[in-house]
């Protein structure tokens, strides 16, 4: 039977005024059924007719999902706030100004108007051979196309590799995680809180999912306590484009500075694995030593060390050292 | 239910990409009824069999065996327990993560892929110059018993079954079937390294066209779920009361000379001084 | 020199104006053929082959046609027969029997289309694509040209992997070349050995010429260069894809889609329909992009038409996106190996150059012989050897894309002038001034002992106006100088294309109410050419713009021969048919007037929207004299016709006789040379050497396109065709996988055409505004060269930036940039195409 890449099959759509309302229609269709956020991942499944889902479960009329709350002195951002909203709130431009900026790199204007932050740290892998509806692994099939004699994989991933090469496309996951964020997330049965940086998962522990939610789950705000409101942060998102591209890297640092040393830091990297990667052992070394070049080369060779590059990736080798080079010095381009 | 998941091929063809994992809870079921049939059977159905006549031949003969009869060298019980532990932990790390226990597998799965093809290699090497290769293979003697066996069972007349040989029945036929799902799993495994990152092969995921891995796939999942229900069979065997002694056996190496005469024949398997030198193992067999 | 009558001073021409188009388009009220709705109308869907080559052994259609709301599925077999055609010239084009239908049952790319569905919806048509089995049998595909000239590689098409002209037979008597085939050519193991790494190999060729002593002029050389450079293919991406709405009625067939030639496609149409061209009524008066890529159309136009016909319904085809990736044409990417030798001034005195044109599947492209002849019009080389190869890959089908061949040819040689000049330690602009054509330049071989040449350039000049306003000196000074991790690097190049074409007929009729009726026969693809070649008519007659009122876009509305919108020969040919129509009409007033209110007709002038006696006396107004014109009769309105007009010009003309002064003639004006367009343009860019991230900061392209006729529309036409250019240097492309030959990146967030944000911080163009001497307005067409001069000065400011060793293909993107200084040497994914 053949095979055709357009037009979005019908579905049932759902608009449910409340998370009890979306759960339950979703354990109502189960793996029938879809949840829709800003859309912006899921369109293009849908009108490539590789995700056939029978009900769709818009999540945009639930009140309360969406919006940037102070709460506890942190932050509460809903899943469904714009990720305009989220660049344009004054307490993050304040005081979480590492997220505001990885909010503002991604996709263009129009796409943050509509995409939301739940979807940005919740969407798919972007590599090519999975978007074309393949039978890859991450597609529940035995190959990767990416990973092999002549897979083109420019794009793909140099870490945490298992069988599947795809990256995590995200540009506030490492800021999210960076700032030490916590992930609210509603099973069928609780709420469940999970650290940002445990929310995202690689190929080794589950090939088909980019998160820990499970089917019927569904994230419904990130946290940001504050611990490291008002710290030093350094955001950089190195892309083909200058607006309208996935990350081919991403650096995403949090730093308190005691003295002229390094106090505490959290650095995250993206785009170089199915998952954002934090960077303890790197933390670890530079925690305490005075922030300098000496420090940010450490920091740099750390960084990339067990990297496996693939034929035409082995840019992100250096790309991923400069990238924390430049987050351990703070700033861009200072290089002797 | 679909015995065998199905997909597009970049090219639109439909190609096999590996079992329906269904078919575990299938293979477990199976093993599951299976032991509760043969307890049933053994507990209800079974008939004693009948002593055979102790002639002055057979009394003689067994005045020669040893206290300990020696059943598996330490190099067979080696291999065995290798084997035995590669195998949990690839149906261990091939099935949990299918029902729902994630954790990073393949390197583990490779691994022990890896180990169970050394042994069994080494396995069919040992067996076939060190080892009575013959024993392990059912004969026409145990064919025969078994129809006895049967018909007894059933309540029909036949005459008494003989006694075993080295193995009973049952672990011939369990040898024959981890023999070809076996190799069926290695075979298919070695080819399958081919698609993940191992010190061993450069990767070639597209080695073969999408057809034939598709089915290889198949081959070691169906091998693979076989296995499943083999394990649940091996261990239902292993910890039956009546079958402890030969249980043991694998770790000790011996049986008494008790269960020996009980259970076996020793012209089927002479032993001691009657055992046929050259088939005896270079491994001190005889434990006292 | 000039050959031409010198217009008079310019009261429209070279002023903005508010095109007849405008409102319509920014409010949203413009319809494209996508808009179009009628009753009862069926839509329908492609069913693509999964294969990059195969055939189709057996189509399974039961299962879909027995789905409600399926009302037809056609196949190739639905299609009328290729049919040879007779040009306008009475030349027979023989039909390639091997060509593109629109439907096929040997799809030579992965997307070909193999069948159509027509049904009630979208939705419906989706899912009976589902439903149909088609059963194939591959056949062998290649992805890269140079995988298919190995020995033994594989054929794109069972016929052969090469164009190529088999030899004439030993003692034929000389006479037009032999035609173009498919042929088998295969260079040896030595050949591809033969290169070193990085090298493009060179077997032997299909074709080649020769202009002096190449290899003597190298021996002299001070310096000689040998460099390999991969230019992209790049897909034309028009925002609007070809989606086609058909409808038959009365016999005719009414066809709604994008073109670049609303007069040129129905003839297109008519020849693909095996109907005659009278049977077409083409309607196009929006078209969203074209490139190159809509100059007639597409063939796969017909297939609602077919589809239309056999339902007895109108139906619309939507062209996705992905499909337009497929259907929708691209450039072909060239390989190439230029051996330059240079004076130690920087002179060029030698070229060998040897290209080869990743061609797709079907009709051969001509870009390698175009980017022969370009290089050595812009480089003037006194000696040249060019070599090409054309051949035929899996890949989407080609088409020409602005400045087609010209722009690899450029792009292919000005990374080696900038090294040279490097090398030879002189000023970049400097060096393209001494190799710089000038007036009556010649280019490519001599054929029948002459060269061609232009009718004029002005390139030198463009040069200085452009270095000048570029502050070419400031930013040659700061070049090359690292500050941080920053480098910044000012790049120049030259570009040059062909700029117009002549022979074409104007249509235009002043009405009685003294307003002046345009008929224009040009497609409306966004150049604005449309109605800015018609203010010629306007200004001779001294009719003011806000009186004309132009038809357009619809070929029952009697609209004359016109040119096919390609190359950007519009302006020039089109503005010359103007100034004809506008010159005939001038003359009838005259005529009118003298008839009228006696005197001769050279004692009157036309200006003000009057005919009148010069130095004062007698006239009367246009509607008076388009009055008396219709009394007259005869030729003043249109019943008697100049003899050397088309006869599609006659048969508008003779449907719109008598509705007032008709002015209508054919361009014959002196033409000496061929046409040409140049730009010098200017970049500099921002290179971050930690991460291979560059930003454009500055870019300006100075042109010489003769008269400017609407300095808004030139203007976006340099600098659009400059974006253009600069997509293929920063990112634009394809990717392939070789395996499976199926294109990887098909959503733009893939394939990655620039955004606004991409655009140069600061972008300017400049012009001359000198005069063509060839043609009666003075305008060529600007659409062309500014894509060459657009990508290869940011190549050359890159390379400014970051050395020689770091760029060997386009697009350059930071992992290419950033892999390199790495090295130390260039990375990249060797000679292959699509990485």
């Amino acid at each position: 039977m053949a095979v055709i890449r357009d037009v979005i099959p019908a579905f049932e759509l759902f608009q449910p005024a409340s998370i009890e309302d979306a759960q339950s229609l979703l354990a109502r269709y189960g793996p029938e059924g879809w949840v829709l956020a800003g859309g912006l991942d899921t369109f293009d499944w849908l009108a490539d007719r590789i995700k056939r889902p029978t009900a769709v479960v818009d999540l945009g009329q639930i009140k309360g999902l969406s919006g940037v709350r102070v709460v506890d002195g942190g932050l509460e951002i809903g899943a469904m706030t714009t990720l305009t909203e989220v660049v344009q709130h004054p307490v993050v431009r304040e005081k979480y100004r590492l997220l505001a900026e990885a909010a503002e790199a991604a996709a263009s204007p129009q796409i943050r108007n509509q995409g939301t932050i739940g979807g940005n740290v919740s969407q798919d892998a972007r590599c090519w051979y999975y978007r074309a509806g393949w039978p890859c692994y991450r597609a529940g099939g035995n190959i990767c196309y990416a990973d092999t004699p002549k897979g083109l994989n420019r794009e793909h991933a140099i870490l945490d590799a298992d069988r599947c090469v795809a990256v995590n496309p995200s540009d506030t996951a490492p800021a999210l995680i960076a700032l030490d964020a916590k992930m609210v997330i509603r099973t069928p049965k609780e709420e469940r809180v999970v650290d940002a940086e445990d929310y995202f998962i690689g190929p080794a522990t589950d090939i088909t999912r980019m998160t820990v939610l499970q089917p019927g789950d569904l994230l419904t705000a990130i946290r940001i306590p504050s611990t490291w409101a008002g710290a030093q942060f350094y955001f950089e998102k190195v892309r083909d484009r200058n607006v309208w591209d996935f990350a081919l890297v991403n650096v995403a640092s949090a730093t308190k500075v005691s003295g002229s040393a390094i106090g505490d830091v959290r650095l995250v990297v993206n785009g170089v694995a199915a998952h954002p990667v934090r960077l303890k052992a790197v933390e670890a070394a530079v925690t305490g030593k005075p922030r300098n070049e000496a420090t940010a080369e450490l920091a740099g060779q750390l960084a990339v060390q067990g990297a496996q590059p693939l034929q035409h990736n082995g840019y992100k080798v250096p790309l991923m050292t400069n990238l924390v080079k430049r987050a351990i010095r703070g700033v861009a381009g200072e290089a002797a | 239910m679909n015995l065998i998941q199905w997909a597009r091929s970049p090219w639109g063809e439909r190609v096999p990409i590996h079992i329906s994992w269904d078919l575990l809870w299938a293979a477990a079921i199976a093993g599951a009824l299976f032991l509760i049939v043969h307890a049933i059977y053994v507990g209800y159905w079974a008939k004693p069999e009948a002593e055979s006549p102790a002639d002055s031949k057979a009394a003689a003969a067994a005045a020669r065996v040893p206290e300990r009869v020696a059943r598996h060298s330490l190099g067979a019980r080696l291999f065995h327990w290798v084997m035995a532990a590669s195998m949990f932990a690839l149906v261990l790390t091939a099935f949990l993560p299918k029902v729902g226990v994630k954790f990073s597998w393949v390197t583990i799965h490779w691994i022990a892929g890896v180990v169970l093809t050394i042994s069994v290699l080494y396995h069919i090497i040992h067996a076939t110059f060190w080892l009575d290769f013959w024993s392990i293979w059912p004969d026409k003697q145990d064919i025969e018993d078994a129809s006895r066996r049967f018909n007894r069972a059933m309540g029909k007349p036949a005459p008494p079954p003989k006694k075993f040989g080295k193995y009973p029945l049952e672990n011939k036929l369990f040898h024959l079937s981890v023999l070809f799902a076996g190799l069926a799993v290695i075979f298919t495994g070695i080819f399958m390294m081919y698609r993940v990152r191992t010190p061993f092969f450069t990767r070639n995921p597209y080695l073969f066209g999408d057809m034939t891995w598709g089915l290889m796939y198949v081959l070691h999942g169906l091998a693979g779920v076989g296995f499943v229900t083999l394990i649940m069979t091996h261990i239902y065997f292993a910890v039956r009361p009546e079958k402890v002694f030969l249980t043991k056996s694998m770790i000790f190496g011996w049986i008494s000379r008790g269960k020996y005469l009980e259970h076996h024949d020793p012209e089927r398997w002479p032993v001691g001084d009657a055992a046929p030198k050259a088939r005896q193992s270079k491994a001190p067999e005889v434990v006292t | 020199m000039a050959n031409n009558p010198t217009p008079m001073k310019h009261t429209l021409v070279g002023k903005n104006y508010t095109t007849p188009d405008l409102l319509a388009k920014v409010t949203g009220k413009a319809k494209y053929a996508e808009d179009y709705r009628a009753d009862g109308m069926l839509f329908c869907k492609l069913l693509l082959s999964p294969y990059p080559h195969a055939r189709v052994k057996h189509i399974d259609k039961r299962a879909a046609l027995a789905m409600p709301g399926v009302k037809a599925i056609i196949t190739v077999d639905d299609l009328p027969a290729p049919a040879d055609s007779i040009t306008d010239l009475g030349m027979v084009i023989k039909a390639d029997l091997l060509g593109e239908r629109g439907l096929t049952n040997e799809p030579v790319y992965q997307g070909e289309p193999i069948l159509a569905v027509a049904a009630v919806d979208e939705l419906t048509a989706a899912e009976a694509i589902e439903k149909i089995h088609v059963e194939y049998e591959r056949l062998p595909f290649v992805i890269d040209p140079l995988d298919s000239l190995r020995p033994g590689g594989p054929n794109a098409r069972v016929e052969g992997n090469v164009w190529m002209r088999n030899p004439p037979p030993p003692n034929a008597k000389p006479g037009p070349p032999p035609p173009l085939v498919r042929g088998i050519l295969k260079w040896t193991e030595e050949d591809f050995a033969a290169a070193k790494e990085g090298q493009l190999p060179m077997g032997k060729a299909t074709d080649e010429w020769m202009l002096g002593n190449v290899d003597a002029a190298m021996k002299g050389a001070a310096l000689v260069l040998d460099e390999t450079f991969v230019t992209p293919n790049v897909s034309h991406q028009c925002l609007e894809t070809r989606s086609t709405m058909a409808y038959w009625q009365n016999g005719k067939v009414f066809v709604h889609t994008g073109t670049q030639s609303t007069f040129q496609t129905a003839p297109a149409i008519a020849r693909w329909l095996g109907i005659d061209v009278k049977d077409v009524v083409f309607i196009s008066e929006y078209t969203g992009g074209g490139f190159g890529s809509k100059i007639t159309g597409g063939v796969s136009m017909i297939i609602p038409a077919i589809l239309s016909k056999k339902t007895n319904a109108p139906v619309m085809m939507r062209i996705s996106r992905e499909e337009e990736h497929y259907i929708g044409r691209a450039r072909p990417s060239l390989q190439g190996r230029m051996k330059v030798g240079f004076s130690k001034e920087g002179r060029v005195v030698a070229v060998d150059m040897f290209v080869i044109c990743d061609n797709g599947p079907y009709e051969q492209m001509f870009d390698a012989t175009a980017a022969g002849l370009i290089v050595s019009l812009a480089y003037q080389p006194p000696a040249m050897r060019w070599r090409g190869m054309t051949v035929l890959t899996n890949t989407v089908p080609r088409s020409a894309q602005s400045q087609p061949g010209g722009m690899q040819g450029i792009t292919l040689m000005e990374p080696v002038l900038a090294k040279a000049a490097r090398k030879l330690g002189i000023d970049q602009v400097a060096i393209r001034r001494i190799n710089a054509p000038e007036g009556k330049a010649e280019f490519g071989a001599a054929m029948g002992g002459r060269r061609g040449h232009a009718t004029s350039c002005f390139l030198k000049e463009a040069l200085d106006n452009g270095a000048k306003l570029f502050k070419w000196d400031e930013r040659k000074a700061r070049s090359g100088k690292r500050n941080g991790s920053k480098v910044r690097g000012a790049g120049v190049a030259v570009s040059a294309f062909f700029g117009g074409s002549t022979g074409y007929d104007g249509l235009i009729i002043i009405k009685p109410d003294g307003r002046l009726s345009i008929q224009s026969g040009i497609g409306n693809h966004g150049t604005e050419s449309v109605s800015d070649s018609h203010r010629v008519s306007a200004e001779i007659l001294g009719i003011p713009w806000e009186k004309c009122d132009l038809t357009w876009g619809n070929t029952s509305k009697n609209l004359p021969f016109s040119c096919a919108s390609g190359g950007s020969q519009t302006t020039h040919a089109m503005t010359r048919a103007a100034y004809a129509a506008g010159m005939d009409a001038k003359r009838k007033l005259q005529e009118v007037a003298a008839k009228a209110l006696g005197g001769k007709p050279e004692q009157y002038d036309v200006a003000g929207e009057r005919v009148f006696r010069k130095g004062g006396g007698a006239g009367m107004s246009l509607a008076q004299a388009a009055q008396r014109a219709i009394q007259f009769g005869g030729a003043y309105d249109g019943h008697e016709l100049p003899k050397d007009i088309n006869k599609a010009t006659a048969a508008a003309a003779t449907a719109l006789a008598g509705q007032g002064l008709m002015g209508v003639g054919k361009d014959t004006y002196p033409h000496d040379g061929a046409t040409f367009s140049y730009v010098a343009s200017f970049a500099e860019v921002e290179v971050d050497l930690e991460t291979g991230k560059y930003y454009i900061l500055d870019f300006l392209a100075s042109a010489d396109a003769g008269t400017i006729v609407h300095p808004a529309a030139f203007g976006g036409q340099v600098l659009g065709r400059s974006m253009l250019g600069i997509s293929h240097a920063i990112g634009q492309k394809w990717v392939y996988d070789q395996h499976y030959g199926a294109p990887l990146a098909k959503r733009f967030y893939n394939n990655k055409p620039p955004t606004i944000l991409d655009a140069p911080a600061n972008m300017q163009w400049a012009a001359l505004d000198i005069p063509d001497p060839e043609t009666p307005v003075g305008a060529r067409g600007i659409g062309e060269p500014p894509v060459g001069g657009g990508c290869s000065a940011i190549l050359n400011a890159l390379t400014a930036a970051v050395g020689d060793e770091v760029i060997r293909r386009a697009p350059v993107t930071p992992d290419q940039i950033l892999a390199s200084l790495q090295a130390g040497k260039p990375v990249y994914a060797g000679l292959k195409a699509d990485v």
